[in-house]
């Protein structure tokens, strides 16, 4: 192929895996040296190799989908403050500033220049979900992104090997944990010092100057790939919306159209919801890579993603959207409106490509409680309890059980959870019924009960939707089962809020489940009946008479 | 005094014979019967006893590994297991970890639970994570739940995984006790023996597994023994571990999950028995077959161990697709890269793919002529010359050339505009490329650099694939053994007795209480030399080596740290945190100061020397610049220099101290060594053949 800048074929396939396992080699190093917990069981990292404009290459496996996306935008963002010749080896810049990078302040980048031969050849890139940025934690009722934390405009952490202590100083004062924090950006350095030694291995091997030539034959491949997926649909517009709870009174609603004109692809968010003064912004990086991501799931789920992927699919939001808010609108839980991108960009196209998406999750957003205060030693701890709603259900297979999508969070271990927090989980299992009814049932959310066992009251933060607007389904299916939080004492918390909670109080914590493809009464009676003894549906009722 | 390796895989029953008085190893080949597998095991030993001229009570011990237990949680083929929880937790086992492994499929497949939610049953009870009782064991529940399982489940074997009983098993005991008063006979298995570590999804999926297997373990070591005892064998039956060790059947039939990685175990301990004869002290184990390759660390003669392991998965090579297990396995990495291993061209990218879809023994790959038409690896050596087709297996499969050069055309060369031949050069290239990067990746996730190490390889594509994957990782030497393809049976007869033992106690070390930590540890000691004692091993000679799980406070993963002694207490400290700290630089390349430090799970690895067998050189050995002389020659096309004529050389002609250059091919029975050019070849005394690369 011509694009192939000379490349032949099995050079390219060779060359395009090694760059995959350098990012996958610098993620392992992130993950297993950060103290987050949040990296570790949410997932909520990732690691990518970019060219020396910027330009994405190869990014980890398993990263989050949205941040891999979102790196490069950023590189070049700090490309404008920091012009190309200004880099030396041994920088390392970063910032966690909404607009510019991943939506939310605790989300920190970090960027370390690739010399090669005594040019600049390329950046290692990462993103962490750092344990503190200071300000109000992870929550989401703050009224401006000031009081969310402290906002790093991009500068350099690093120049030529020394650190920018002066930065650091005022940076970790404003932290509860400095020590993590600080560990956790050394653990990014890391994964950025091992990308940019094996890059420099890899252009040795491949006898290469740098990554420009390389970098355009595999972003012409990735770019093929997806016009192709595209122009096997058919032309037209396709348009959806769906809501959410929002904050209070101000309902979230997105509407969204797709428009398929040949091999490109417009992704349009206009009639969404305007912004509010809570932090459920989502910031148009954010609405972007949540907006493409389940668009390459559905249409080219093969290809190695890199900068060439989404060149044929353009997103817009109206600017003053809750899609693409005005600074200094408060973001810090972004995620339970982006999330909900995947939802609608489904339901526009499920009449084009019915066999290719899936019905709502119960686990878009996420919802999470972050537990703070003093533990019985006196040790100041937070914890988040990790845990999902169930998936949409498939075309030709019920949704997954307590399992993330768009994102992809994991859980941990409750002895684990146990062992470091005053906390005593005595439930966490699976939801009855909560699966959306349907040809194929919505997978099920799940219920955790957790009881406060600290000296004193602890505080919480809830970051929750889906309880107004559960999952719908999809194609005649039924909506999953909504979320639910609710005190031992009966009261219900705002799902939005912080709170004190007291010794001995219990809290119930009910996932929702996912929504249900295809009408319930075409479900094939055995599944209905495993169903039933296996106790997954108590009522069948929904799937009508029998 | 003779001694017997026997494995029993998928498709071939393979034996290994070790006589000491005359120094011999006859080695043993022929389908396994699986429908009893014990039936191709007393047929291969009495063949092989009498090709050695030796009787069954010549024997003085059998060391065994089987498939059986992988098999039989991939194929879904165990037992009907009921499960007890901890009320509120039936749902861990199916929860799981929450994570999509594959970030793009939308319609990803979740492994199944090896027991169906009506069968696991909840009780009443609760420690916390110290081990403080919450809420006392509910026995009555215990009772009811478990006769309800019985006469109306009809389970065949029953798991119990409480909360915490990492910590403290005592409701998990009890429970036990009173399954054991009303069904004496039902197969049991506690959570917190067979893998007393924290973390209950992982710890009760072991459970669950183990008591999966067992019925139909039990059932089988039974006949086995009954069966040899009944052709006249009167020595011992031991098993192989996953760990590398051999065990007392016993062992095997109280935790059968333990045998989980059985052969492959055996594989690493012959590269590592190798290793040790060539006084090779960092070495990468390579062996690849027809479906997978597969590596691993062998660093001062005994290979690296990892404490979980992942089996049943939906995607084979897809971390995270199957069902965890905490047990010891020898810690290797296997791809999908064999010589069955199929090219194809990727939808989306247009890009050729190698693997990791096989086509396996049936139908094979195109050029065994058996109905394959798609093209393997195997067809790719054919084409470059780097396999004889009037040669293979020693000339009893002819290869079928035309046949393959047609399904290269059509299977890939024309999407990619190339002539076939460049075609399978490129599957060569991208075949090895993939086996380099695993291995680099593997090596780095230890902080271990290849080069310095030496490459051993075996298994019937090792040898042939072996000198480009060396120059690829830049490792500059590689050693063959002889009889690649039997080399890995080896194993089974110089593993030693050995076990691995833990006990989770969670704590910063500042705040530890080492009364308890050194109980634990006396506990483990005592109770791995009661198993090695049944393993054959001599009380005095057990070597017990500590280590413990740790990280800083706060991380999520926890790394290996040894510890100075099995008595610890505050004056050690100092040492115990500098070993941390050297591990963690070690794998990570820098250290985090003043973080604490905390320690999840204790170790006792538990060890006898094993049986270093001797294999005496051939008579006539050659004078010292004897020049081996080939038999042939034939033009290989290499990647680096295109087509070159290599001399082609009878493996079993070689003689030790004989010295050749590169380029060249050395053919035996089961493989061909492919070596290109720039390398200087020797032969050592034990026969293998020593690579070293320019």
């Amino acid at each position: 192929m011509a694009e192939d800048e000379g490349f032949d074929p099995i050079t390219l396939e060779i060359l395009w895996s090694r760059l995959i396992s350098i990012a996958d080699e610098a993620a392992a190093a992130l993950l297993r040296t950060a103290f987050s917990t949040i990296v570790r069981e949410s997932n909520d990292f990732a690691c990518v190799l970019m060219d020396r404009n910027g330009d994405s290459i190869s990014e980890n496996t398993g990263g989050i989908a949205s941040f891999s996306c979102i790196l490069p935008k950023t590189t070049k963002h700090f490309l404008q403050r920091f012009p190309a010749e200004d880099w030396r080896p041994g920088d390392c810049v970063v910032t966690n500033d909404p607009w510019l990078a991943t939506g939310h302040l605790p989300d920190i980048t970090a960027v370390t220049p690739i010399f090669h031969r005594g040019a600049l050849v390329g950046f290692a890139g990462s993103i962490a979900h750092s344990p503190d940025v200071g300000g109000s934690l992870w929550s989401a009722d703050c009224r401006e992104v000031y009081e969310e934390g402290v906002r790093i405009p991009p500068m350099r952490l690093l120049r030529e090997g020394v650190r920018n202590e002066a930065l650091l100083e005022l940076f970790l004062a404003n932290v509860r944990v400095p020590k993590q924090v600080l560990g956790d950006l050394e653990a990014q350095i890391t994964a950025n010092e091992v990308c940019a030694a094996r890059l420099a291995e890899f252009l040795e091997d491949a006898k290469l100057d740098g990554l420009q030539s390389l970098g355009r034959a595999l972003h012409a491949r990735a770019d093929r790939a997806m016009r192709q997926a595209i122009a096997a649909l058919p032309d037209g517009s396709w348009s959806a919306s769906i809501e959410a709870d929002g904050f209070d009174e101000h309902v979230t609603t997105i509407a969204c159209t797709v428009t398929v004109e040949g091999e490109r692809m417009v992704i349009d968010f206009a009639g969404s919801s305007p912004q509010v003064d809570r932090g459920i912004n989502c910031v148009m990086n954010y609405t972007h890579a949540y907006a493409v991501y389940p668009v390459k799931c559905a249409l080219d789920p093969f290809t190695p993603r890199n900068e060439g992927s989404y060149r044929a699919i353009e997103v817009r939001a109206p600017e003053g959207s809750i899609l693409n808010p005005r600074f200094p609108a408060p973001v810090s839980a972004r995620q339970l409106t982006g999330h909900l991108l995947a939802g609608a960009i489904y339901k526009a196209m499920s009449d084009v490509i019915p066999r290719q998406v899936i019905a709502e999750c119960g686990g878009a957003p996420t919802m999470r409680a972050l537990f703070s205060g003093l533990d019985r030693a006196g040790d100041r701890f937070s914890q988040v309890l990790f845990a999902s709603g169930g998936m949409g259900a498939c075309p030709h297979r019920d949704g997954l059980p307590t399992t993330a999508f768009p994102t992809n969070a994991g859980a941990g271990s409750i002895e684990a959870f146990e062992s470091v927090a005053p906390l005593v989980v005595w439930a966490k299992q699976l939801r009855p019924d909560s699966g959306g009814p349907g040809q194929y049932r919505g997978g099920l959310g799940q219920e955790a009960v957790i009881e406060v066992r600290s000296p004193g009251p602890l505080r919480l933060s809830l970051l929750s939707d889906r309880r107004d607007h559960p999952a719908e389904g999809l194609l005649g299916g039924a909506p999953g089962a909504a979320a639910e939080i609710v005190m031992s004492d009966g009261t219900r918390p705002h799902p939005k809020s912080r709170t004190t909670i007291a010794p001995g109080m219990r809290l119930v914590m009910r996932y929702a489940g996912g929504g249900g493809y295809g009408p319930p009464a075409e479900r094939d009676p055995a599944a209905l009946a495993a169903d039933l003894r296996d106790g997954y549906v108590t009522d069948p009722s929904p799937y009508g008479e029998r | 005094m003779a001694r017997l390796g026997v494995d029993v895989g998928g498709t071939f029953t393979d034996l290994v014979l070790h006589d000491p008085l005359r120094d011999t190893v006859h080695t043993g080949k022929l389908l396994t019967t699986p429908d009893d597998p014990s039936r191709a095991i007393i047929e291969g030993t009495q063949r092989i006893l009498r090709e050695a001229g030796l009787a069954p009570r010549d024997l003085t011990s059998i060391v065994h590994g089987t498939t059986l237990v992988t098999n039989t949680v991939i194929e879904r083929t165990g037992a009907r297991v009921g499960l007890l929880t901890t009320a509120g937790f039936r749902d861990s086992i199916e929860i799981g970890r929450e994570i999509r492994y594959d970030l793009y499929d939308l319609f990803l497949e979740a492994p199944p639970t090896l027991v169906p939610r009506h069968l696991r049953r909840e009780i009443p009870g609760r420690l916390d994570a110290s081990g403080e009782e919450l809420l006392p064991l509910d026995e009555i529940a215990v009772a009811r739940e478990v006769t309800d399982l019985v006469e109306g489940g009809r389970i065949e074997a029953l798991a119990i995984g409480f909360l915490h009983s990492y910590r403290d098993a005592r409701h998990e005991r009890r429970a036990g006790e009173i399954v054991r008063k009303l069904y004496p006979r039902l197969a049991l298995t506690l959570s917190a023996e067979v893998a007393p570590e924290i973390r209950e999804y992982e710890r009760t999926s072991t459970a669950c597994a183990n008591a999966y297997v067992q019925p139909r373990m039990r059932r089988y070591l039974d006949k086995l023994e009954a069966d040899l005892t009944g052709i006249g064998f009167t020595g011992r039956l031991y098993v192989m571990l996953s760990g590398g060790g051999i065990a007392a059947v016993r062992e095997a039939k109280e935790f059968p999950i333990r045998l989980i990685e059985s052969g492959p175990a055996a594989g690493a301990m012959a590269a590592a028995f190798f290793a040790r004869l060539a006084g090779l002290d960092r070495v990468v184990s390579y062996d690849m077959g027809g479906t997978t390759a597969k590596m691993c660390l062998v660093e001062d003669g005994a290979p690296d161990h990892k404490f979980d392991f992942e089996a049943g998965r939906v995607r084979r090579f897809v971390k995270g697709s199957g069902l965890p297990l905490k047990v010891s396995v020898v810690d290797m990495i296997e791809i999908g890269a064999g010589g069955g291993s199929i090219a194809r061209i990727e939808q989306g990218s247009g890009l050729m793919k190698v693997g990791p879809r096989s086509a396996g023994a049936v139908p094979g790959p195109v050029c065994y002529g058996r109905g394959g038409t798609e093209p393997c690896v195997t067809d790719a050596d054919l084409l470059l010359g780097r396999l004889d087709p009037g040669y293979f297996l020693g000339g009893e499969m002819a290869l079928d050339p035309d046949r393959v050069r047609r399904a290269f055309a059509e299977g890939v060369a024309e999407a990619l505009h190339l002539p076939p031949v460049e075609a399978a050069l490129g599957v060569q290239r991208i075949v090895d490329e993939t086996m380099a990067a695993a291995t680099r990746m593997h090596l780095a996730e230890k902080g271990r650099d290849p080069r310095g190490y030496t490459l051993i390889a075996f298994g019937g594509a090792g040898p042939v694939h072996a000198w480009n994957l060396a120059r690829l990782l830049k490792i500059g030497r590689v050693l063959v053994p002889l009889g690649a393809g039997v080399a890995s049976a080896l194993g089974f007869l110089v593993a030693p007795p050995a076990t691995d033992m833990v006990r989770s106690h969670v704590g910063r070390l500042e705040r530890l209480d080492w009364n308890v930590v050194n109980g634990l540890i006396a506990g483990m000691a005592e109770e791995g030399r009661a198993l090695l004692a049944e393993a054959g091993a001599d009380p005095a000679a057990i070597e017990l080596t500590p280590t413990a799980d740790m990280r800083h406070v706060g991380q999520g993963f926890e790394i290996a740290v040894p510890l100075p002694s099995v008595a610890l207490g505050e004056a050690d400290l100092p040492a115990i945190r500098r070993a941390f700290f050297d591990s963690y630089r070690t794998r990570f390349g820098r250290v985090v100061e003043d973080q604490p430090i905390e320690a999840l799970s204790w170790r006792l690895a538990c060890a006898a020397p094993g049986q270093d067998i001797r294999i005496r050189a051939p008579e006539g050995a050659a004078q010292a610049g004897d020049r081996p002389v080939p038999r042939g020659e034939r033009p290989v096309t290499f990647e680096v220099h295109g087509a070159l004529p290599c001399p082609v050389y009878d493996r079993y002609a070689l003689r030790p101290d004989m010295s050749f250059d590169g380029p060249a091919l050395v053919e035996e029975r089961e493989s061909t060594c492919v070596i290109g050019p720039g390398t200087r070849i020797s032969v050592d005394a034990q026969l293998n053949l020593l690579l070293e690369l320019g």
